[in-house]
């Protein structure tokens, strides 16, 4: 049975195979387009792989189009700001709430939960007033306060997952070695928690970089866009340079694909592995 | 090394009281064990004295200071936990030395206290791995090198070898002996192994229930119990107890059908129990049946119950006056379940205690 043309590894292989190309296809799509002229992705009938392969989407995507890379800079200043921030004030609270004797700790995880439960549109109108009010509006601050804020539920959550799993004798232990509190969470439960701080990281630094409504409604000065907006507005009235989209948006991911390349690298499960009994 | 003083230390959880006003002298480089059976409040009373539970009510004093308010960091002891508690991203080396960094202590100073360390425990060839690659002895050998390195006031330990095998704990067991002979510092050690405790204290506080039921050296406690839990914990197997009512003219107790002499200072002691009932105490050495009787000895008749060939020894399970008493024989004695026999029972190691508080009667 195992040989035949439905085995159960060849039906999970199709299955899988279905799934990553279904996942892949739009950035291959991307990729492919980004090498091809106007008039070959237009070209009839198709051709799937770049018939005349070009590197001149990009010069004219990243380097011709004056502000790219002002937007590339606002997007890598507001994301890692956003990030750092957001791992830092998660930090603690997750340390609170999986460590210290808080009353209604319950209640405060569920608070978190739902403050992440509100659609991004509704929340949009009162951010907007706020950043007005605070004079933030077309600064870098407008989108790193609430980024921090959006992120601050799933980062602290994955983080209280993780801080509650280290045994509480090490953190005894370093504090007896000399440690205070402040120093135990630095020192041992952060370097320990490495794999959930990475991942929080990681999920705070991507959404911060794909975010495109807050960006669009609170950055409307030109040299403050982020990269999803300014690449939006490459479209013409009448006009749409899908190559050129297409080489932008390729040039966008790579430093996604940096952050996750290194930090991926960090995500290693089993750290805790030997510090105790077994 | 300093001396670790419990003056009517009280902690509540809650509305719920754990320990009840204890009041303990350490002296300074006594190797002093909490012992008792789980949730007697051992290790709660350890973690109080570590400073990583609040003290409800009372004073602890470490060195003559108050140390109630001072943080873990502050009061200079190091803990060897149950767990071993390494850190698991450091190697050996920078486990034991953790402690010392955090003191700015110099370079040069750590490797020299660290290679000390490592020499006694013998683990300098395992000083560059990490806490995963090593066995569960090399472990606990690392946790106190770590605890060595810091030269504290006063070292506790808190079960630290409930987690290895029968041998390799004996082994460690051994070791920590030596290690409290060669540095002779105060030593507080938690365990519920009363064989730990005997072998390893200058002197032993038994617990149950949140209250030291007595503290003294081993030999008190073990010839000399203050009551019938003491005696019930310590040794292996464990004090035989009988229901007995003390005879009207107070110079015997009765165990069913059979009178058992009194020795002169327990007839004196138990001179208000007279027709009354209480529990009769001996342990398994204090019962013979295969030595010609001895001149302090009560002689009663006994069936064998069961006997127990343990190669050094055979314990002998008997039944007498309608109670079952174990005894301890000779590995060769020939007795077989259903004989009768006439054991001998040392009058002067007899213990009566009282039915109600358990309290020996002495």
């Amino acid at each position: 049975m195992n040989g035949g043309v439905f085995s159960p590894a060849r039906l999970r292989f199709f299955a899988a195979a279905i799934v990553v190309i279904n996942g892949f296809f739009p950035a291959i799509w991307i990729l492919l387009t980004s090498f091809k002229s106007s008039i070959e992705l237009f070209r009839k009938p198709i051709t799937y792989w770049p018939a005349e392969p070009t590197l001149q989407n990009y010069v004219v995507a990243a380097i011709e189009q004056p502000l790219f890379q002002v937007f590339m800079k606002n997007s890598v200043i507001v994301a890692l700001l956003s990030t750092v921030v957001s791992l830092v004030v998660a930090s603690f609270a997750a340390y609170a709430i999986a460590r210290l004797n808080l009353k209604h700790r319950q209640l405060i995880l569920t608070a978190i939960i739902a403050s992440s439960m509100f659609p991004l549109v509704t929340l949009l109108v009162p951010i907007f007033e706020t950043m007005r009010a605070l004079g933030w509006l077309n600064s870098y601050m407008a989108l790193v306060f609430p980024y921090v804020v959006l992120n601050l539920p799933v980062c602290t959550l994955i983080l209280v997952s993780f801080f509650q799993s280290i045994p509480r004798d090490l953190e005894n232990a370093a504090m007896i070695d000399g440690c205070t509190r402040f120093g135990t969470l630095w020192r041992v439960v952060l370097p320990l928690s490495a794999p959930g701080v990475f991942t929080a990281g990681i999920l705070a630094f991507v959404n911060a970089w794909d975010e495109f409504l807050l960006a669009l409604s609170l950055n409307s000065s030109a040299a403050m866009r982020t990269l999803p907006v300014g690449i939006t507005l490459y479209q013409g009235e009448f006009t749409f340079p899908w190559p050129i989209i297409a080489a932008a948006l390729v040039v966008a991911i790579v430093p996604v694909a940096i952050v996750i390349a290194i930090f991926q690298e960090r995500v290693v499960g089993g750290l805790t592995a030997g510090g105790l009994k077994g | 090394m300093a001396n670790v003083q419990l003056r009517q230390v009280v902690k509540r959880f809650g509305d719920t009281e754990v320990i009840h006003g204890i009041d303990l002298e350490i002296r300074s480089g006594e190797f002093v064990v909490f012992v008792g059976p789980s949730g007697c409040g051992k290790s709660t009373l350890l973690r109080m004295i570590a400073g990583l539970e609040t003290t409800t009510s009372g004073d602890i004093e470490i060195g003559e200071t108050r140390v109630n308010d001072a943080p873990p960091r502050a009061r200079d002891i190091a803990m060897v936990f149950q767990d071993y508690a390494l850190y698991p991203h450091k190697s050996v080396f920078e486990n034991m030395a953790f402690g010392l960094r955090l003191r700015k202590t110099s370079e040069d100073e750590i490797k020299r206290r660290v290679g000390d360390a490592a020499a006694i425990l013998r683990i300098e060839h395992l000083l560059d791995r990490k806490p995963r690659q090593l066995s569960g002895g090399q472990r606990q050998r690392v946790a106190m090198g770590r605890a060595i390195v810091r030269d504290p006031k006063a070292f506790l330990f808190d079960e630290p070898l409930s987690n290895l095998d029968a041998q390799l704990r004996n082994e460690m067991r051994t070791e920590i002996k030596k290690l409290h002979l060669r540095l002779g510092k105060t030593i507080i050690y938690v365990t519920h192994d009363q064989v730990e405790a005997m072998t390893l204290a200058d002197r032993i506080a038994v617990l149950s229930g949140g209250k030291v039921i007595q503290y003294d050296t081993p030999d008190e406690i073990y010839n000399r119990p203050a009551a019938k839990f003491v005696a019930g914990f310590t040794g292996s197997p464990a004090m035989n107890f009988a229901s007995a009512e003390i005879s009207s003219d107070g110079t015997s107790a009765v165990v069913g059908n059979v009178t058992v002499t009194l020795p002169e200072s327990l007839r004196t002691a138990s001179a208000a129990y007279r027709g009354k009932t209480v529990v009769l105490g001996i342990r398994p050495e204090d019962i013979s049946v295969d030595r010609s009787a001895g001149v302090d000895c009560t002689l009663v008749p006994a069936r064998v119950v069961v006997t127990e060939p343990l190669g050094a020894e055979t314990l002998v399970t008997l039944s007498i006056g309608g109670a079952e008493l174990v005894a301890r024989a000779r590995p060769d004695v020939s007795l077989h379940a259903g004989d009768s026999v006439q054991a001998q029972l040392a009058s002067a190691k007899l213990h009566l205690f009282d039915v109600q508080s358990g309290v020996a009667i002495r």
